[in-house]
């Protein structure tokens, strides 16, 4: 199944250090394949730490989220909490 | 001397020696030269393979060490690092690589290229991605290559650390606990190394030059930081010598002078881990707190709390004495993320210091003020404030119209706050001229000798070539120390001097007769420089200024100085 959603990024330096770094594992941990990218833009795989940076998301930013495979949405839930996590309040 | 044993000259930077075991910290890797016939493609995956799981293990351990000393903040960069190793687009592009005949380590070089490459060309924070990713590219290679990189955070009990050069972050690493000292072929006295080593009192000698490279890995040591000399397989008796030479005697208590003039001995510091030795060193205050620290190797800047509470510990460690703190000294030649430094053709002479803290960082200058007003409240010891390289009295203004508007506003929030003594740092010869209306507006005059002696002279600091040129014995350097001390006094203002040249024990007695009333000066220093003030004699040290004074060259200068000790 795919299954995709938007969302608002809130962490005050976007996808950059933390955020990013905890996104990415988030990414490769479930059985599904997702991608990541700007709402009218081109996607990018969601478990690439250089891919994910080179999107270059800041604070703000609404990004489309589109995953494919039997977590779909498990993984979609576990993303869309890193992105509307603020910084300090991340956990590992 | 046994046949083994040899001595390399450098410049000794601290009057003390340790004995130890050779480290050698070389950064840099170097990729093999593919083999001609390839290489076997699984045996290279699975080098790739170990070489990526030991870069997680190394970068988990630097992470946590980094946490707990720095911050959670600043260690996230580590955890950037570790998915940046297990990217799946460098796994790829890496066994691809392998698969058309290259080795490991050089396939990682090629895979990492055009994402940096992409990287740089991004604007602003994107582009410090690239760093990231040859940091990364690097620490895989070497471990693919068996380079050697030392971690200098644990290093064994007892080692001396050899390099060609050691950046502020490589020494910043360095356990003064574990560390006997360290050698550079590059650097001078003025260098970052140089100054790091006096602050935490470690045996150090810089500048070796090219027969650095030839002391084996292991091997026994001396460093002589006074001789300014490396000796390899010392003897009994030279590290017995040594051994006598590093005892000085600590005095606690203020110093007067033979005749009773008191001298404040102070210390500079430069990160929190400075300021206890500098009171076990027996320093009675901080002369010199340099606040840079708290800004660099962070993505935003420090609070007013965390400042606060830095300002507070540094108070507290010295209850009966005073703490000069400089506000934000900084300028195109750091790279700070979060500051949009521009990048300037000759950074020294551009926008720093003072100038930066009135105009684009009025907000950090705003905060850094309220956290040392609360602090002068809170901490123990007596606060002092200083600006640096003021050049008018329009900028010195501005800067204490500043502080009466924090203060205001303290006031009307109701929180605790006090108000610091309040100085200049004269540094530019333009303060040097205006002495006079500066010291009528402050309570005290600072000296810093190694940026008057660079713009008096016109001789950059970290410029060896000009080494000679750079050096507070020129007269023009002496006559504008004396010129700012007799302004000072004229203002009522109380005159310092926290450049390297308070430390040389070598000139204390003509310090004291220069009119100096307070001398600060990296830790490791301050002993010797109490001894010679306690032996010093007003009269025949002004004897002494006035000749030196009266000299036409620094030959003479020198001349007359060795005459007299």
């Amino acid at each position: 199944m795919t299954e995709e959603r938007t969302v608002t990024v809130v962490p005050e330096d976007g996808l950059h250090a933390r955020p990013a770094a905890l996104f990415v594992e988030r990414a490769n941990e479930h059985d599904a394949e997702v991608e990541v990218g700007p709402v009218d833009g081109d996607l990018v795989s969601a478990g690439s730490m250089i891919a994910v940076t080179s999107l270059g998301v800041a604070e703000g930013d609404d990004v489309r989220l589109v995953a494919e495979g039997d977590d779909a949405t498990a993984a979609l839930d576990a993303l869309e909490a890193v992105l509307t996590t603020p910084e300090d309040e991340l956990e590992e | 001397m046994s046949d083994d044993c040899q001595a390399l000259a450098g410049t000794g930077v601290t009057p003390r020696a340790g004995v130890g075991t050779v480290v050698w910290y070389a950064p840099d890797t170097e990729l093999p030269e593919p083999p001609e016939g390839g290489v076997d493609a699984d045996e290279e995956r699975q080098r790739f393979a170990d070489a990526r799981a030991a870069a997680k293990t190394e970068l988990e351990r630097e992470r946590d060490r980094v946490a707990e000393s720095v911050g959670e903040e600043e260690a996230a960069v580590f955890d950037a690092h570790v998915q940046f190793v297990d990217d799946s687009q460098i796994e790829a592009a890496v066994h691809d690589a392998v698969d058309d005949g290259l080795p490991a380590p050089n396939a990682v070089h090629e895979a990492f290229a055009d994402h940096i490459e992409r990287f740089e060309g991004m604007d602003g924070r994107m582009a410090e991605r690239a760093d990231d990713l040859r940091d990364v590219r690097d620490r895989l290679v070497r471990l693919l290559t068996d380079g050697e990189r030392v971690d200098l955070a644990s290093l064994p009990e007892g080692s001396v650390v050899l390099a060609e050069r050691l950046t502020p972050s490589d020494t910043a690493q360095l356990d003064p606990e574990r560390v006997a000292g360290f050698a550079t072929a590059t650097g001078g006295r003025t260098s970052h190394a140089a100054i790091f080593a006096r602050s935490l009192a470690l045996p150090a000698v810089v500048g070796v030059g090219d027969a650095l490279p030839d002391v084996p890995e292991g091997a026994d040591v001396l460093v002589d930081g006074d001789e300014g000399e490396l000796v390899v397989s010392p003897t009994d008796e030279e590290r017995e010598r040594a051994a006598a030479e590093d005892l000085a005697e600590v005095r606690p208590d203020p110093v007067s002078t033979a005749d009773g003039r008191e001298i404040e001995v102070a210390a500079n510091v430069g990160r929190p881990a400075e300021v206890e030795p500098a009171a076990d060193r027996g320093a009675d205050g901080i002369g010199l707190y340099r606040t840079e620290f708290l800004f660099l190797d962070r993505e935003s800047p420090p609070g007013e709390d965390v400042q606060h509470e830095a300002y507070v510990e540094a108070l507290d460690a010295f209850p009966d004495g005073r703490v000069v703190v400089r506000t934000l000294d900084i300028g195109g030649d750091k790279r700070i993320p979060y500051l949009d430094l521009p990048e300037e053709e000759n950074p020294f002479l551009g926008e720093r210091g003072i100038r930066r803290s009135l105009d684009p960082d009025a907000d950090l200058f705003e905060t850094q003020l309220r956290a040392l007003l609360r602090a002068a409240a809170d901490g123990d010891g007596d606060l002092a404030v200083m600006f640096p390289l003021v050049a008018t009295v329009e900028e010195l203004e501005a800067a204490l119209a500043n502080v009466n508007e924090v203060a205001a506003a303290l006031d009307d929030e109701g929180v605790a706050h006090a108000r610091p003594e309040l100085g200049v740092m004269i540094e530019t010869p333009s303060a040097v001229f205006v002495a006079d209306a500066l010291a009528a507006r402050v309570d005290f005059l600072s000296i810093g000798t190694n940026d008057l002696a660079q713009y008096v002279m016109a001789a950059a600091r970290e410029n060896d070539r000009v080494a000679d040129l750079h050096d507070p014995l020129h007269p023009g350097v002496l006559r504008a120390i004396r010129r700012t001390v007799e302004a000072g006094h004229e203002g009522d203002a109380w005159v310092g001097m926290c450049g390297e040249m308070a430390g040389d024990p070598d000139v204390t007695a003509l310090l004291v007769g220069l009119g100096l009333d307070e001398l600060s000066m990296s830790a490791v220093t301050v002993p010797d420089v109490k001894a010679n003030v306690a032996t010093a004699d007003t009269d025949v040290a002004a004897g002494l200024a006035e000749t030196a004074l009266a000299a036409d060259t620094r030959t003479d200068v020198l001349d007359n100085l060795s005459d007299r000790s």
